[in-house]
């Protein structure tokens, strides 16, 4: 299990939008992807948009991201690099 | 199966009338779209359930099955911060099929440059989950746009 802490520097936070990046980049990957917010909750699957969008994680939040398996941790660089462009408020 | 209801009237645009490809390409989720009646009003549970999360231009309200419904009013109304959005329920509330949640006015977004077409959107769903599903045409608030397998 490789495990990221990512700050949201999304405006609008990991919702719509980021969200649905988000959930697309971590379903390509074969093993299991979860996300936590940093200090409290428990994991979710990331490669849930229900999930992610009822983490509700916002702007300035940290997150956890952990992925098993090969290629972890190439998947949670490009993870890692859609949550911290500043991305402009919309959806 | 899962009965997925118009949030609000007007003439349904199908996902891909929604100005935003995010949505409009099903990344979102499979789903449709309703421009809606350019009046104040009530955008309406989808289905019964829970309300899993409620902003004021975005709710979902997942149901007995664990199917989540996203309603998004509007296209980048997170940006009004809830200005001009009227929350008639709470997070946690367990909800009927057609009760009011939102009120809200689609003239007011368009007047502040904003797209009011509400995504209504199946999470978590292949497209081939979904049957019968309304893409053009007026829709009254109620009337049924899909239906979620």
């Amino acid at each position: 299990m490789t495990q990221r802490n990512v700050k949201i520097e999304s405006k609008v936070g990991l919702h719509a939008r980021p969200a649905a990046m988000f959930v697309q980049t971590a379903a390509r990957a074969a093993g299991d992807v979860t996300v936590a917010k940093r200090g409290g909750g428990d994991p979710v699957n990331a490669k849930s948009i229900l999930s992610v969008l009822g983490l509700d994680a916002r702007h300035g939040e940290e997150i956890v991201i952990s992925a098993d398996g090969d290629g972890a941790d190439a998947l949670l660089d490009e993870l890692e690099a859609l949550l911290s462009k500043p991305e402009p408020e919309q959806a | 199966m899962t009965r997925v209801l118009a949030p609000v009237s007007g003439r349904v645009v199908g996902l891909a009338g929604v100005p935003d490809p995010v949505f409009a390409q099903a990344m979102v989720g499979p789903g449709t779209a309703v421009d809606p009646e350019r009046a104040p009003g009530h955008a309406l549970a989808p289905v019964t359930g829970t309300i899993v999360k409620l902003h004021p231009h975005a709710y979902v309200v997942v149901d007995g099955e664990g199917h989540g419904v996203l309603v998004h009013l509007g296209i980048d109304t997170v940006q009004l911060k809830g200005e001009g959005f009227e929350l008639l329920a709470a997070e946690g509330d367990a909800v009927t099929a057609g009760q009011p949640l939102v009120g809200w006015n689609p003239a007011a977004i368009e007047a502040g440059g904003r797209s009011p077409i509400c995504a209504v959107v199946a999470l978590d769903a292949n497209a081939d989950a979904l049957s019968d599903v309304v893409e053009s045409g007026e829709v009254d608030k109620g009337a049924e746009l899909f239906t979620w397998s």
